[in-house]
């Protein structure tokens, strides 16, 4: 008898689930498809309308282009002016990641190897204050810093961007190499590596994993970020990173809406392209950045 | 010779971090020295010269209504923030950890947004709100819709909205994350006690999540508070400054028309108190509960 009932119970919990999981199915896949719809109705409204002249869109906005009219790709191809936003934003992008990928992991053995020592505590903790500082508090004295330094152009944007990427960096490696085990290291050492030869030799191949997460993340704040920019360059056209060309587009043609979606589209194709490659790595990647920090 | 080669290390760490200390310390912690000695002036950014006057911009910025009413619209629209991301954030969770087909791709779709520039998500919504609106206006019985931007009661919460569309992926994913951490042998046991699938989230996904929603709700609450972008882009703080949220205003009155550099300032040093307060908590409690750093 003892043996039956929980058996009894087990079968009555799964009639009782049958109907209850359909009404769960159903409430999951209708948020689901709500969420779908949010989010890829506008990128499709966007998509179709810069195939449109602006007649043709103002006629039909919802409708499928007549034909496919690659007019106002190529007029905003023909203006040069496009090709250099391009140009700044992979220029500013690159260069700062570079730095980044190459110093934040530097720095952050040296911190983490030699946290017995007061300097490098120091250090360690001054630039953690950095978790304690929005971005709007120092904004406005650096720019007037930068603008006395003749520095408000990509190569101060540059300069800002590795030093604002300093505190999150630093805090993910220095907490990621600390949990590595040393005896590699001091191995490598009795055999005579001096300090920068163990780094290349062994713990940059150990610390892989973090420096792609810091590259996911960071690339996507220089490549997308508005603000910083916007503070430092919008006054210098020549100099704009390929949000501002976004942001100041609204105002220049914000009667010609198809070649606006055009710019959009266009500008979002290369992010488009590397996130279909691998956005299995981009979503584990930000995720282990974020939970980590 | 082993000394020898000690001190040979010790000086390459020490160099190798000398140009973040300077570059840090330059940029970064002079800025805040500086921000704090501009909120005692009377600079208005362009003038040659300026005087110190202590704590007097701090007095007049507390009896201004404009930055009062900046207070309140970003206290009003950070709050909604968190609650939305939340609540949203939670359900998509839900429902995301338990699809079993096509999942690399509803993740892929959801987690798209978070991948273009907010510049770029605000436009293209600004032209969703103004051109498909009126479009749709039949389907709903009405002669026209005009864009909730223009109106000073609704344009607050269409640039939440737009916010949210965009910053929700973050959240989400690190919701999925704190699922997968919860033993599956909670389930069944709950399962075997009859549990329904309520019961299963509100008795044990739930109290699972209580550290990673706290975490996420101090993280949203930081980032409403300071949140520039989507309100820069599409309202500019207007209509009648019902979108005036304090990062917009800090940026009007540095750089606008009647520049009031040193009032700026002000304003950002009381909302850099505010945000070291929020870190101070969050550092507090994540340190408490353990499952989630800084």
């Amino acid at each position: 008898m003892t043996s039956v009932n929980p058996k009894m119970k087990v079968g009555t919990s799964m009639v009782h689930n049958r109907g209850e999981t359909f009404v769960w199915h159903s409430l999951r896949n209708i948020t689901l498809a709500a969420g779908l719809l949010l989010i890829l109705f506008p990128m499709w409204l966007v998509l179709i309308n810069c195939f449109k002249s602006l007649e043709e869109a103002s006629q039909s906005f919802f409708a499928l282009p007549q034909s496919v009219n690659l007019d106002n790709v190529r007029e905003l191809l023909q203006s040069q002016n496009y090709f250099r936003y391009v140009g700044n934003s992979l220029l500013v992008t690159c260069v700062s990641m570079a730095v980044v990928a190459v110093f934040i992991p530097l720095v952050s053995y040296a911190i983490a190897r030699n946290m017995h020592r007061g300097y490098y505590r120091f250090l360690y903790v001054y630039i953690m204050l950095g978790l304690f500082i929005p971005s709007q508090i120092i904004l406005l004295p650096i720019v007037k810093q930068m603008s006395s330094l003749k520095m408000l152009n990509s190569w101060g944007l540059i300069l800002l961007y590795i030093t604002f990427s300093l505190t999150r960096g630093v805090f993910l490696f220095v907490n990621y190499i600390r949990a590595l085990p040393i005896e590699i290291e001091e191995a490598a050492q009795i055999d005579g590596c001096t300090v920068v030869q163990t780094y290349f030799r062994i713990v940059l191949h150990l610390i892989k994993p973090m420096i792609s997460t810091l590259v996911i993340m960071d690339v996507l704040w220089y490549w997308n970020d508005f603000q910083l920019p916007l503070f430092l360059l919008n006054r210098s056209r020549d100099m704009w990173t390929l949000p501002l060309f976004q942001y100041n587009f609204k105002t220049e043609y914000s009667f010609d809406y198809p070649m606006a979606f055009t710019a959009y589209i266009i500008s979002l194709l290369p992010v488009l392209v590397v996130y279909c490659c691998c956005q299995k790595y981009i979503i584990s990647g930000l995720t282990a950045g974020a939970v980590k920090s | 010779m082993h000394k020898k080669v000690l001190n040979r290390d010790r000086a390459s760490f020490f160099v190798i971090t000398l140009p973040a200390l300077l570059l840090y310390s330059f940029f970064y912690i002079y800025s805040v020295v500086l921000g704090f000695y501009y909120s005692m002036t009377d600079w208005d950014g362009l003038s040659r010269k300026f005087n110190f006057v202590w704590l007097e911009n701090y007095g007049k910025i507390l009896k201004n209504k404009a930055f009062f009413n900046s207070v309140t619209v970003t206290f009003r629209y950070a709050i909604l923030m968190v609650v939305f991301t939340i609540v949203i954030g939670v359900l998509l969770a839900v429902a995301l950890n338990s699809v079993k087909r096509f999942k690399t791709f509803f993740k892929s779709v959801f987690f798209f947004p978070a991948m273009i520039s907010s510049v770029a998500v605000a436009l293209i919504w600004d032209q969703v709100f103004i051109r498909a609106l009126p479009n749709l206006a039949p389907l709903f019985g009405v002669a026209n819709i005009a864009s909730p931007l223009g109106n000073k009661q609704l344009a607050l919460y269409a640039v939440l909205f737009v916010n949210l569309w965009q910053s929700l992926a973050m959240p989400t994913v690190i919701f999925i994350a704190g699922m997968q951490s919860i033993p599956d042998e909670l389930y069944e046991s709950a399962v075997i006690d009859g549990a329904s699938m309520f019961d299963q989230f509100r008795f044990v996904t739930l109290p699972y999540l209580v550290p990673t929603i706290t975490v996420n709700a101090i993280l949203t609450l930081k980032g409403g508070i300071t949140s520039f972008d989507y309100a820069k882009a599409l309202t500019g703080g207007g209509p009648a400054r019902s979108t005036m949220l304090i990062g917009i205003k800090i940026y009007i009155d540095a750089f606008g028309d009647t520049p009031k550099f040193s009032i700026a300032n002000t304003e950002s040093v009381l909302l850099f108190l505010v945000i070291a307060l929020l870190s101070i908590v969050q550092l507090t409690i994540s340190s408490r509960s353990g499952v989630n750093k800084a």
